[in-house]
Parts: C-alpha cells; structure tokens; sequence
C-alpha cells in the first residue's frame, strides 16, 4: 500500500506535504508531485496539510482518479528508488498522460 | 541463507496500523518487513515479542507470530521463548520508556546473559503513548506535562548502557534512513545473542524535531559520525581523536596524515573503546555514531542452557539413593527436641 497524489496537484504543486514527509519519499516532476510507492511507508503525514486535497491513501483513491496510482509509479520508471527527494530535485520524468494534461487555470 | 520467495508484503498484516501521522515507527515497520525476507526464515519461525508503548503495537502489524506483552517484561517473556524453542528468531521491539524505565532491569539482564535476542529499541526521548511524559532519555531541563519547570534527571545514554552490561552487540541506527536501517538489522540477524539496536525515531507529536540536526541534509554531514568497522572515523573535515587518557574527542580540521584518528573497531574485546565511543552523544556533543558500536562473540546463554539439560537428562542421577542424596544435599542436620 501506498499513498497516491492525484489530479488537485497538477500545475499546483505546493509543497505542503514535501515538509511534513518524514522519509523524504515526495519527488517533483514538471506538472505535479508524486509519491515514491517503494519508499513510501503509508504514515498519512502527508493526506491533512495538502490544501487542494489531492493526497489520498491507495484504497481510498476516488474512481474518477484511479489512474493516477499507476501514474504515481510510472513516474519511478527511470528513477527507480532513489533513496531521497530532496537531493534528486525536480525532473521531467511525469508520465506521458500527465504531461498531456491541459495547463489549467488556477 | 534460504530464498524461500517471500516479500516485504508478505511480513504485512492485515491489521490497520495505528500510529499519529508522520510517525517514525511507520519507516521502522516498513524497514522491518523490508529486510525480514532476508533471514530466510519461515514466518511461522518468527515472533515479536514487545512491552507496552507506541513502539509495542509493532507485533500486530507483522505477519509473523507474536506476543504484546507486559509493561517492561518483553525480554523476559522472549528469554523463556527464545531458550525453549532454539527453532525460532526471536525479537523484541520496545522503547525508550518500556527498555529504559519499567524494564530496565530486564534490558541489562538479558544482555549480559547475552540471550539469543534481537532487541530493537525505539528512542524518541519521550513518553509518546501517555501523551508527552518525560522519559529516561529526555534531555535535561526538557519542559513536559510531567516536568513544567524543566527535568532534573539526568538522561539514560542507551548505547553507555548497554556496553554498561556487558553486552555482546550494539548498534544504533535512525527511523528514516532505510538503507542504514536494514544493514544494521542485518548485522544484528547474523550475530549470535543478544543484539541490540537504539533506532532513532521522530515523535511528531509529543517531541517533533528532536532528531532534525541529524536528519537534515545540510546540517547531518557535520553530527553523523558513520561507523564502519577497520575505517577511520572521518566525517567532514573533523575526526574523531584518540587522547593520551583513553578519552575520545572530535576535533576541526584534522589533516590526512594525523596518527590520533581514531580506527573504527567493533570486535575488540575490551569495552572501554566502545563506550568512550557512546560518550560522544551524550546531550552537551550533539554528535551521533551511527552503525555498530560492538560486535564481540560470547557464548550463547541459549547453547549454555541446552548443554545443562541435554547433560542432566542423559546422566545416570536417576535412581533413588542419587534422589535422596539431591534432596539431603550435603546440608541436612537433625533437629532434638
């Protein structure tokens, strides 16, 4: 199991969780933040400090969002499990469906 | 070692697990069941034995046996299991106030027996459970529910203590550091009696922080000392010096060539270089060995155990006259009335 971000972040990418993620597993791709499912170790930290709302555990994904669990992973393809956030930075590795999401007005 | 196929996931229980948010003990079990396929053991042949604290919800959460037990007494409980049934690994899983207060007793007993136990103590320097309660690892002057105007007691330094009692295997390691977590743990599996490992962990509620120095990315590389058996304890651009008394110091700017860097290593003998190791952290030198402190062999109080039944059942003390001579001693006296 695994906590998963979902479509809320896109073009938002707050941050609010990267603080409060105690292992570090929240990485930043161009469009928006994604949870390490082999590094995350489901502690919730993260779910109550998004402000948009976009954080939910695996099974409590909506059904409207179910994508984004495996875009979460995809997002790993390359990377694989780097062990830190912090010290990789943003990268372009976003899933192809969510680069070609349209650029929204926030 | 065995490949018997399983998986992190397999070690999961089906068991919600209750921490607050953040917890470190969440990284701790994911850790835990990380490395447990490793042991090649069945889970049938693993327990978790634990005492009473957040840290000792542990056992409902790994798909393997278990026991949540009494305040303080886990090692007792694993030390009757674990010298009955050489069959299985057992581990226990408390923290600094189950480890430290109510059992520590327990705790200096079961290392000098060195009992074939992997004994995983999680320190956060606080009474989490209870709701922010200093405890035997609180610093000095720390403000609590229980202590308003600052504690008077001078903190317990796990590790001193543990070499203290003479234990055969001590390490520390730290909740979000998953890969230094497992190596420890994996050194720990391989030695045989007791092992035990201080693991660093974060309370986000009751003591947010009190780990940051050592956990931040800028400020670790200048408090982490990583010890590594047969490396010299470098980190930076200090080092940590042997002095003319024995005492270990950390020092600036130390030079490549400099004779008084310190060794690291972890089977000596004599304690007495572990422990000035230990008095590095203690809360004035916010320095932070990680890794394994000592790693000595002794015999097993297990093996000792098993050779006294295995030698008193095969013997020929069994009939009566050897019975009555047990039973009289060489201490029996008449009493005139």
């Amino acid at each position: 199991m695994t906590y998963v971000i979902a479509e809320p972040c896109v073009d938002v990418l707050d941050k609010a969780c990267i603080e409060e993620c105690p292992v570090d597993c929240i990485y930043v791709g161009d469009r928006m933040l994604y949870v390490s499912p082999d590094e995350c170790v489901d502690c919730g930290a993260c779910e109550p400090v998004c402000p948009v709302e976009a954080i939910f555990y695996e099974d409590d994904l909506p059904e409207k969002w179910a994508d984004y669990r495996q875009f979460n992973a995809d997002f790993f393809a390359e990377l694989g499990s780097p062990g830190g956030a912090s010290k990789i930075g943003q990268t372009s590795n976003d899933p192809a469906q969510v680069r070609a999401l349209l650029v929204k007005d926030r | 070692m065995t490949d018997l196929g399983l998986k992190a996931k397999d070690f999961k229980s089906d068991q919600e697990v209750r921490w607050c948010p953040g917890c470190g003990d969440y990284a701790i079990l994911a850790g835990v069941q990380a490395f447990m396929p490793e042991l090649g053991i069945p889970r049938e042949n693993i327990v978790f034995i634990s005492g009473i604290g957040c840290s000792s919800r542990f056992p409902y959460y790994m798909n393997t046996y278990g026991m949540h037990s009494i305040h303080g007494r886990a090692p007792a409980i694993a030390t009757g299991l674990s010298t009955s049934r050489a069959d299985l690994s057992v581990w226990v899983v408390t923290g600094d106030g189950d480890a430290l207060s109510i059992g520590g007793n327990h705790l200096i007993h079961t290392l000098r027996r060195n009992v074939n136990l992997k004994i995983l103590l999680f320190n956060n320097r606080i009474y989490g459970l209870t709701k922010g309660q200093y405890s035997p690892a609180s610093e000095l002057g720390k403000i609590t529910k229980s202590s308003p105007m600052g504690s008077i007691d001078a903190p317990f330094n796990p590790i001193s203590l543990a070499l203290g009692a003479e234990a055969t295997f001590v390490a520390r390691t730290m909740d979000s550091d998953r890969k230094h977590l497992i190596s420890t743990l994996r050194a720990a599996a391989e030695h045989p009696g007791t092992a035990l490992i201080e693991i660093y962990q974060n309370c986000p509620i009751f003591n947010d922080g009190a780990f940051d120095v050592i956990k931040d990315s800028e400020s670790r590389q200048a408090w982490i000392i990583n010890l590594e058996h047969g490396a010299p304890l470098r980190f930076g651009t200090k080092a940590v010096i042997r002095n003319p008394d024995g005492s270990l110091t950390v020092e600036q700017d130390v030079s490549d060539d400099e004779p008084r860097v310190v060794v690291h290593d972890a089977h000596g003998d004599d304690p007495t270089y572990s422990f000035a190791l230990s008095r590095l952290s203690s809360f004035d030198a916010r320095y932070a060995p990680m890794g394994v402190f000592r790693d000595v062999r002794r015999p097993v109080y297990d093996t000792l155990m098993a050779d006294q039944l295995a030698g008193a059942a095969t013997g020929t003390t069994t009939d009566d006259a050897a019975f009555d001579a047990l039973i009289r001693g060489n201490d029996a006296w008449t009493v005139d009335l």
